[in-house]
């Protein structure tokens, strides 16, 4: 048995990087044009999870909800964090599903899974999506302690307790680095900063052999596969999908573009005598008045 | 389920240390200049709430009725002293759901209610979290990250909502998402199951807000409101988790103690590494801090991990997921200007935008428009600010 079970939700998302993704002329995305990879979020996410493996013997699980392809990116999550179980919960009742009904379909997933599940991983959000919403949903559906922008985190295996930082945001104000302490189960969303980092020599050598071993099982990571439907993971119909969506898409349209805010003057960049009357007027703006 | 089970527009405050974030009194201003359409509209009399919890907060109260709030319900306690997320929740949820506080906002709505009709959070670190767990919770939808609302009565036929016949929803909340790059905008509707088959109430209809798209209401003397105190249950597993340090910190991005900032956008694409560079040596020329928009922040380029993890970081992202800036300088370089990235440097006293194409929205936000791609312009205007530079210190 393993010191600690962890489960790492992912998502399949469109690929952001220049050459993969295809914008519309008008400046939207393309999606039909656009490839699909491990939203680099969840990357982090597995890779904080790795974290574990390397320095408590964590068993891992990776699980998405997503079409039958999205197994792709359980393979790729599974080269990151040498992940033992990979589920993929698939169903045409899960389409059209808004973070609620994901957040159900990925709580019944984690609660069918073979061991009691000590922490789970998500990203911080989609790159598509944005919302952010699915991991502390997923998260309080499981009566889990929610910890979200955690930047770094230690597990104390004996005491069965978390320490984590967190990077919290405030608004107009400051950022605050909060040190908090929790008992497991935590739910635990990763923020974009995490980086892991391993010091003495044991360590990076358990780094080492465990990367070699999650490099071989993704080679063959279909035998690490399982793929549930609704009625293998127990998912209440009502609950899922599009039926247990609160939330619809009503339209889609172009933001109008604002009235002119400003009468822009129009410069030929090619024009020398231009270029020296924008510099000048650069260097103006950029002079304090002082009357004394 | 029927209509009068859900009243009110509950809007969740957000404070530091007894300080009201800016954003709770933009939500306030827009809740109630909802309300009071919809009041004239349905002739109702529904109110906006603002919800506050924190520690030695009494004091705000007061504030918040002054910017647009009918009632304050608060919590006033220790142990709410900073946002731990699972107490946070349940006492939201608890106060959302109370029919004592529902007699206190309103006696004639009370005996009916059972949820609010509306609730409103604040996009941040801190909103974007809660209102997702405190939907969970309620089991009801939620937006985010919301720049524009609308309410309306809504005429829909749909298949799963109203088993494909055609329905009114009244009072809908029209939810305004814009998406990622800026360009557009997505209606989200919270809408109740309709359809007798499956039937099942989702309300109330909520969403988060961005920070600084509305603007608070100047505070009236003469406005008058209610406090309500209100006594959360709770037990001591809802606070299992323990706050063991706290640190202030200031990000490595500074953008307001700069004259001068210059952004760039996709517009480097053709060479993503070199016009860093470039933009890295006039921004040294100007002491000016260096910005981006939201696109960049995921990282779309191959280029060296130095300048990946020093520039392509969402710490440089100037706009609505980002940072409000008002420079007095402000250099839009290969940047098209979607709304996104607009709000956050409208307010900046000169804009100097370079773009190959004079259709690019950036043209109508700029007061010069220097048509050209960045990789030709910039070198010109270096050697140029050196030069005049140059004559000065002559």
């Amino acid at each position: 048995m393993s010191s600690i079970n962890i489960a790492v939700i992912v998502k399949l998302e469109p690929d952001f990087s220049e050459g993969n993704v295809s914008y519309n002329p008008d400046g939207t995305l393309n999606r039909a044009e656009t490839k699909n990879i491990l939203g680099p979020h969840s990357a982090i996410a597995a890779n904080a999870a790795f974290y574990s493996k390397v320095k408590y013997g964590a068993k891992i699980s990776v699980a998405t909800m997503g079409p039958p392809m999205a197994d792709s990116i359980l393979q790729q999550a599974q080269q990151i964090c040498d992940a033992d179980d990979l589920y993929l919960y698939s169903d045409r009742i899960f389409a059209g599903a808004d973070t609620l009904a994901t957040a159900e379909v990925l709580k019944s997933g984690i609660l069918k899974m073979q061991e009691k599940i000590d922490m789970v991983f998500s990203g911080h959000r989609a790159s598509d999506g944005e919302t952010g919403q699915t991991g502390p949903q997923t998260a309080w559906k499981l009566g889990m302690t929610f910890l979200g922008n955690v930047i770094d985190y230690d597990v104390n295996v004996q005491n069965r307790t978390v320490r984590a930082k967190r990077l919290i945001r405030i608004q107009g104000v400051y950022d605050v680095l909060e040190e908090v302490e929790a008992p497991l189960p935590v739910f635990i969303a990763i923020d974009p900063s995490y980086k892991s980092s391993f010091n003495t020599v044991s360590q990076r050598l358990a780094y080492e052999k465990y990367q070699k071993e999650a490099f071989q099982k993704a080679q063959n990571h279909k035998q690490f596969l399982k793929v549930f439907n609704a009625t293998d993971i127990g998912a209440d119909p009502k609950m899922v999908g599009i039926v247990g969506s609160p939330t619809i898409v009503y339209k889609v349209e172009r933001i109008p573009k604002g009235k002119a805010t400003r009468q822009a003057e129009v410069i030929d960049g090619t024009n020398q005598d231009d270029i020296r009357k924008v510099v000048a007027k650069l260097r103006q703006s950029l002079a304090t008045m002082v009357i004394k | 389920m029927t209509e009068g089970d859900f009243r009110h527009a509950y809007i969740i405050m957000e404070q530091e240390e007894g300080k009201l974030l800016q954003v709770s009194l933009e939500m306030l201003a827009e809740a109630r200049r909802l309300l009071d359409e919809f009041n004239k509209k349905y002739s109702s009399k529904e109110k906006v709430v603002a919800i506050l919890l924190g520690q030695n907060i009494k004091q705000i109260t007061k504030t918040l009725i002054l910017h647009g709030a009918d009632t304050v319900v608060y919590v006033d306690s220790p142990e709410l002293r900073y946002v731990r997320n699972t107490i946070y929740t349940k006492v939201i949820s608890q106060i959302a759901q109370d029919k004592e506080v529902a007699m206190q906002i309103e006696p004639e709505y009370a005996t009916r209610f059972k949820k609010p009709r509306y609730m409103f959070f604040a996009a941040d670190s801190i909103g974007r979290h809660l209102s997702a767990t405190v939907m969970a919770q309620l089991e009801s939808g939620l937006a985010s990250d919301i720049n524009r609302l609308v309410i309306g009565d809504i005429q829909m036929t749909h298949q799963s909502k109203t088993g494909g016949k055609p329905v009114t929803y009244e009072k809908t909340l029209e939810m305004y998402r814009p998406d990622f790059s800026g360009f557009l905008w997505t209606t989200i509707l919270c809408l109740d199951n309709l359809n007798p088959a499956m039937a099942k109430d989702f309300h109330p209809q909520s969403c988060s807000i961005i920070p600084g798209v509305f603007e608070p209401l100047q505070p009236d003397p003469n406005r008058q409101g209610k406090d309500v105190e209100f006594i959360p249950k709770y037990d001591v597993e809802d606070l299992r988790v323990r706050v063991i340090d706290r640190k202030i910190i200031k990000s490595e991005i500074d953008f307001d103690s700069h004259k001068a900032i210059v952004s760039f956008g996709r517009g480097i694409k053709d060479s993503p590494e070199q016009n860093i560079k470039i933009i890295e040596d006039l921004a040294s020329e100007l002491d000016a801090e260096i910005g981006i928009t939201l696109p960049l922040s995921k990282r779309p380029f191959t280029i060296n991990q130095a300048m990946d993890s020093t520039y392509l970081i969402p710490d440089r992202v100037i706009g609505t997921s980002g940072s409000k800036v008002s420079p007095k300088l402000y250099i839009a370089a290969g940047i098209s200007g979607a709304m996104q990235h607009i709000v956050g440097m409208k307010d900046s006293e000169f804009i100097i935008a370079i773009n190959p194409d004079e259709n690019a929205p950036i043209k109508n936000e700029c007061d010069l428009f220097i048509k050209g791609r960045m990789e030709d312009i910039i070198p010109l205007l270096i050697e140029e600010i050196r030069k005049q530079k140059q004559v000065v210190q002559a």
